[in-house]
């Protein structure tokens, strides 16, 4: 093969290599783009304690104490695996998952409700707010 | 169109140009008789892409880049398919890749709703034992294939999908616990061990031994996941334990290997060049021979090996088209694979049906290209999207539709099955 044809099939194959590129730099375009459709479709909502707010950045939050839980509140009266958060067409749910001391939405005890925003809920001696998300402390 | 028109358009006018770099490639080195037979490629190759670019805004979509993806490898492979032992379209394969273009629509309209999913479980389990009983009845067991006159399907690989989909679904089954004795069970991981044993033992009684990591694969990254859910506990002590026992059955199996495992698994390829390390050898000579940048589309000899354009593909690839080429198309797959880590699923569903088609390309992928490389034993597992074979390539766009759906989900309640009567729905109001 002479020098051309060579260098020819160099190039050809350079078009490959920024074609891949370029669809990688689309993908993290798509990540911005997608992550601001979805603060959107859950309404830019956040749970937010007295000095930390917690994005709800999938369909499904667990709450509790365990290490393994999304949103992790370090306090013995907040059980293991205390309470999920849903979403499902815009709206979020709350669903008690077997606690020892309850879920209170506003002051009432419930097993599952869809939240609004501003509404208190309290888990064992924990209260967080749920509001709409605010670009400070975000944790 | 849902997505950003801009990178839209960028990401259609790369991808146009990367296939016209090969076809450029295609044109100047290619070992062809006929300039009708390059233009003939060139207008295949240019007019699916057009025609995909066209047709992919109508689907709703806030990602593209799988589709995108999805599109530059399929069609780098009609030109490599194009291409072996001289150039002209490949007509047969250039159809199976349109058939998995609309298999990857299916899967990404069928897979976006994984509520809806959830509630279509059963059929999942119904369709992997319809698809096992097939495989009993009519492959027999040295087979793995169905003859249709012309037409040859392999019942297993269709059963991939539907085990991808089963491992998701019973992810959220994991808080559904049973108190059997003094043990807390999830009967879902019970179905699914049973059925991945059921397929292992069907694949050993077919032959199919190559599939089965593959099969393991899946499997053991809805596991993995399923440990990391988060209403799932399960000690470190028990995932060891597992871990142990899986090794242990692993190494049973291969010194109880039947004879022809037995073979491959100790084959010396270069003292047995024309025997059992034929093909192998073939392909290193091959590969060697190629180089960086191959001796030209349609130059190579490994054309007249059996299983040229499926076994070791990579191998007569590499021979023809160079190395380089060769591991751009491994990076091509790789980057789909890598797009979930990219842009991560909003659901646990999602995440698990996602690491599942992964799994499976990635083993898959790794087992050919060892394997034509003797790194590893032959298994004649196929790469995704390269190799030649319908039900390979139309398992291999559905599973890659199970990724878009992935990243453009839907979270709507599903519609109930029973239209509410006048009377309930008065009942209800009341």
């Amino acid at each position: 093969m002479d020098s051309l044809k060579l260098i020819l099939c160099a190039v050809a194959a350079a078009s490959l290599d920024i074609c891949a590129l370029v669809l990688i730099l689309a993908a993290y375009h798509e990540r911005n783009t997608g992550n601001k459709r979805w603060n959107r479709m859950t309404s830019f909502m956040e749970l937010a304690d007295y000095n930390t707010s917690y994005p709800l950045g999938c369909d499904e939050i667990l709450i509790g104490r365990h290490a393994s839980a999304d949103i992790r509140l370090p306090d013995l009266s907040v059980s293991r695996y205390h309470a999920m958060l849903t979403i499902s067409n815009g709206i979020w749910t709350i669903t008690d998952i077997g606690s020892k001391s309850g879920v209170f939405v506003n002051g009432n005890l419930v097993k599952q409700t869809q939240l609004r925003e501003n509404d208190m809920i309290t888990l064992g001696n924990r209260r967080l707010i749920f509001r709409r998300r605010s670009d400070v402390n975000v944790r | 169109m849902s997505g950003n028109k801009c990178s839209y358009i960028f990401s259609a006018i790369f991808v146009l140009l990367a296939h016209a770099g090969m076809l450029l490639n295609v044109f100047l080195n290619g070992n062809y008789s006929d300039l009708s037979d390059v233009i003939v490629l060139a207008g295949a190759v240019i007019g699916l892409d057009l025609v995909y670019f066209i047709i992919m805004p109508f689907f709703k979509q806030s990602t593209f880049t799988i589709d995108f993806l999805l599109l530059l490898v399929l069609n780098m492979s009609v030109i490599f398919q194009s291409c072996f032992g001289g150039v002209h379209l490949s007509l047969k394969h250039y159809i199976t890749c349109i058939t998995a273009l609309i298999a990857c629509r299916a899967g990404y309209l069928l897979c976006r709703n994984h509520k809806w999913l959830q509630m279509q479980k059963k059929y999942f389990y119904i369709g992997i034992g319809v698809l096992m009983l097939v495989i009993v009845t009519l492959t027999g067991s040295r087979s793995m294939w169905i003859y249709l006159g012309p037409i040859t399907l392999q019942p297993s690989e269709f059963i991939k999908p539907l085990f991808v989909l089963a491992c998701a679904t019973s992810i959220t089954e994991q808080q559904k616990k049973h108190k059997i004795l003094c043990f807390h069970v999830v009967y879902e991981n019970f179905a699914l061990m049973g059925i991945t044993a059921a397929i292992c033992l069907l694949q050993w009684w077919c032959r199919d031994l190559g599939s089965l990591p593959t099969f393991i694969g899946i499997y053991a990254c809805g596991f993995l996941l399923r440990i990391c859910y988060p209403k799932a506990k399960f000690s470190k002590k028990k995932l060891i334990g597992a871990g142990i026992i899986l090794l242990a059955v692993a190494v049973i199996c291969m010194k109880f290997a039947p004879a022809y495992v037995q073979e491959r698994l100790h084959a010396d390829i270069w003292n047995d060049i024309n025997g059992n390390g034929y093909q192998q050898a073939q392909a290193l000579i091959g590969i060697a021979n190629g180089g960086w940048f191959g001796k030209g589309p349609g130059y190579g000899f490994l054309h007249n090996v059996f299983a040229h354009e499926n076994d070791i593909v990579f191998a007569t690839i590499s021979e023809e088209w160079g190395l380089l080429y060769a591991l751009m198309m491994v990076l091509a797959i790789l980057i789909i694979v890598m797009l979930p880590l990219i842009n991560p699923p909003r659901s646990y569903f999602h995440s698990t049906m996602a690491a599942g088609v992964c799994a499976a390309f990635t083993v898959q992928m790794a087992l050919n290209i060892f394997g034509s490389c003797n790194m590893i034993p032959f298994t004649g597992v196929t790469i995704p999207f390269i190799s030649s074979g319908g039900s390979s390539l139309m398992t291999s766009g559905f599973m890659t539709g199970m990724l878009v759906a992935s990243q453009s989900p839907v979270f709507k309640p599903p519609k109930p099955h029973k239209k509410l009567s006048s009377f309930n729905l008065r009942r209800q109001k009341a």
